[in-house]
């Protein structure tokens, strides 16, 4: 027998009990809708916890924490920073030399700010991605006097002769214009000093700073360039080092103890293995990709859940086309007998029936597809309403899609279903396929 | 030739512990182009007789040989794809596809075979007019009579060409009336194109229709003679 004929006698088989196909059909769509729609909003999630996890930082950067002890991390010296540079993979790398607010003074005119001060490479800031709001950021030729101003630090600048009402208010106005800083990041001309002691009697020394620019404000950097100054890594360990002695402290830190060590890996692959190494040397550290690997591992979770869910309604659809097989064979046992009779091979017969099972599940999985994209439109654009009338945009995040369709899952579960219905339709097909052609056609 | 011939045929049922004998021993040979009647009252085993010709049913004991092949010992599937080939089958009930047309019923056969659709639906139209059906191609088996769904039936067995052709009370749900028209056609046929006709029934005044008459009584033969009546109506058959 043809295979053309074998469908086309399968396909008319269907249409002639449409009732009973339509039906049998529609519970292949209720559990291929299920699974899509529960996929798809496992697929949104992810998308917006990508989304989120960009917007909160570099995927491929690493923070090592400097020890305190009791954060059970090493101490960050020279020697840790020596290994770190060893590790494969790396495209920059940092140390940060935290300066707090009492070593040294910023000065304008009469205008001071008591400067959170970052020592860092500083030609190593254009690689970690750094942007200036105005001015240039450092290449590689750098003087030991220039510094980065951060976004907000003009506004740390105050008068100290006016203790309480000094500060800058930093709301914006009416028309949402942030109100003009004392001082002009980049025309104004800055100074800095080592702060003394107050009882001392010592000259202050005025150092002029040379100003490249203002770092654009991002959140998802480290250190955040806000209200602080980013100078040169070298220049800031010697800031400090005069401040100790003029003030007469006897630093319990070694002088080339770093707050943090900051890495760029090369790719997003790198990192859990640097990650690795790093707490091999005894290091604590950070980064958004083990974030965001234990998010990850969440929401699969979830979308197992989910789409274990959807597989239910499925399994019952599958159910169905089994019942709906068997049924149709009792039903159709004398013509079964008569084919035999006929001389159409058994192999022929149990094709046919498969055939059938096969067909219920690829029209279940086609209609599914199609009403799964109205109802996840559905679902999107009243999620975008939502978040449009000021609620809250939920887990979801806000404005994208809640449920998303990848397109290979629109292959994947017509395969899934078609293949749902050949298994259902193996039992009938097999049972078909050993009805004697005798008893077939003596009953009435 | 002998197109089939039986050997020894013995067909015993058993049904708990109790034997039932449905053939004892038969032996018989109808030669190629001969119209025979199998003729026994309810009972006597014509039916299983039929079944176990047709490879419907294994015997208990010897051995069916056709067209000169031994195909007792033939598997479920072998037995299929010889009898696509060999055998066609005219029934007391029609049997035909509820779902089909008449053409759709007569090119049924051929579609197993595997033969293409415009060859099949060509060849079944044919069969379909020989049996002054052509009127009444694309009508389904529930919009025509009992006499008309026979002769669907018998353009069906014939439409293959087949060496053997096996009716069992091919008028047994008809009116004689009806009864007569239809077995003369399916003789006429099987004259036309030279096939072997075996007939099984109860009913003497159909046997008459044979060349020759074999009657079963219990599952065992009791006569077998030619009708020189109905062989003198034989003509050569035009093939
Ligand atoms: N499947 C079976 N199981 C047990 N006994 C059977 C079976 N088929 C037939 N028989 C028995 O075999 C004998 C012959 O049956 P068969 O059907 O061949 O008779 P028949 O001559 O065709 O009768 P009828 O003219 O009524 O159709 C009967 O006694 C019947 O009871
Ligand atoms: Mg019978």
């Amino acid at each position: 027998m043809k295979f053309r004929d074998m469908i086309a006698m399968s396909l008319s088989n269907l249409f002639h009990r449409r009732v009973r196909t339509v039906l049998t059909v529609m519970g292949v769509v209720i559990g291929t809708c299920a699974i899509i729609v529960m996929l798809s909003l496992g697929f949104g999630m992810r998308q917006s916890m990508e989304d989120m996890m960009k917007s909160m930082g570099d995927l491929t950067v690493v923070t090592v924490y400097g020890g305190g002890g009791s954060r059970g991390s090493g101490n960050l010296d020279d020697k840790a920073l020596k290994n770190m540079q060893k590790l494969p993979n790396v495209t920059a790398i940092t140390p940060v030399y935290y300066l707090d607010p009492s070593c040294v003074t910023v000065s304008c005119r009469k205008y001071q700010f008591s400067a959170m001060v970052y020592g860092v490479a500083m030609d190593t800031l254009k690689t970690f991605g750094f942007q200036a709001e105005s001015g240039n950021l450092p290449g590689s030729d750098f003087k030991k006097t220039d510094i980065l101003f951060g976004s907000e630090s003009g506004y740390d600048f105050m008068d100290p002769k006016r203790q309480n009402d000094g500060m800058m208010d930093r709301t914006p106005d009416k028309n949402g214009n942030m109100p003009k800083p004392f001082v002009d990041l980049e025309k104004d001309k800055f100074t800095l000093s080592v702060n003394l002691p107050e009882d001392s009697t010592a000259r202050k020394k005025d150092v002029k700073l040379n100003v490249l620019g203002v770092l654009a404000q991002d959140y998802s950097k480290n250190p955040n360039p806000s209200d602080c100054i980013f100078m040169d890594i070298d220049y800031a360990k010697e800031l400090k080092a005069k401040y100790n002695k003029l003030n007469n402290v006897k630093s319990s830190e070694s002088q080339d103890s770093y707050s943090q060590i900051v890495i760029k890996m090369d790719s997003i692959e790198a990192v859990p293995d640097a990650v690795q190494q790093i707490t091999d040397l005894g290091y604590q550290s950070y980064s958004m990709e083990s974030q965001r690997d234990a998010m990850e591992k969440q929401l699969r979770t979830i979308q197992m859940i989910l789409g274990g869910l959807g597989a239910i309604s499925l399994l019952v659809a599958a159910l169905g086309i089994t019942n709906t097989m068997v049924m149709s064979i009792y039903e159709r046992t004398r013509e079964i007998g008569i084919m035999k009779v006929l001389g159409c091979i058994v192999w022929n017969i149990r094709a046919m029936f498969l055939v059938e099972a096969g067909t219920i599940g690829f029209l279940g999985g086609a209609a599914g597809i199609g009403i799964s994209y109205g109802i996840s439109a559905l679902l999107n654009s009243l999620a975008a309403k939502a978040a449009t009338s000021g609620q809250e945009g939920g887990i979801f995040g806000m404005g994208g899609n809640i449920s998303i369709i990848p397109l290979w899952l629109v292959f994947a579960s017509l395969v899934f279903s078609t293949m749902v219905g050949l298994i259902s339709g193996i039992l009938p097909a097999n049972r078909a396929m050993k009805i004697s052609a005798l008893t077939a056609i003596k009953q009435e | 030739m002998d197109m089939i011939s039986i050997r020894d045929i013995r067909k015993v049922y058993h049904i708990g512990t109790e034997k039932v004998v449905a053939l004892g021993r038969i032996s018989l040979s109808v030669a190629q182009g001969e119209i025979c009647c199998i003729l026994g009252t309810s009972g006597s085993g014509k039916s299983t007789l039929l079944n176990v010709m047709a490879g419907l049913e294994r015997p208990s004991r010897g051995s069916v040989i056709i067209g000169g092949t031994d195909v007792t010992k033939y598997s479920e599937k072998q037995w299929a794809l010889f009898r696509q080939k060999n055998i066609g089958f005219i029934f007391q009930s029609y049997n035909l596809l509820p779902t089909m047309t008449a053409v759709e019923n007569v090119a049924l056969p051929l579609a197993f075979r595997g033969v293409a659709k415009e060859l099949r639906t060509g060849k079944a139209v044919k069969m379909l007019r020989a049996v002054r059906l052509g009127d009444r191609l694309l009508h389904r088996p529930t919009q025509m009579s009992g006499g008309q769904q026979q002769r669907v039936g018998i353009a069906r067995a014939f439409v293959a060409r087949p060496k053997l052709i096996f009716a069992d009370e091919p008028t047994g749900n008809l009116d004689s009336k009806t009864g007569q028209e239809v077995m003369d056609l399916m003789v006429a046929m099987a004259r036309k194109y030279g096939e072997t006709l075996i007939i099984v029934t109860h009913d003497p005044e159909i046997a008459k229709y044979a060349e020759r008459i074999i009657t079963i009584h219990d599952g065992c033969k009791v006569s077998d003679e030619s009708n020189p009546a109905a062989a003198g109506k034989k003509e050569e058959p035009e093939s």
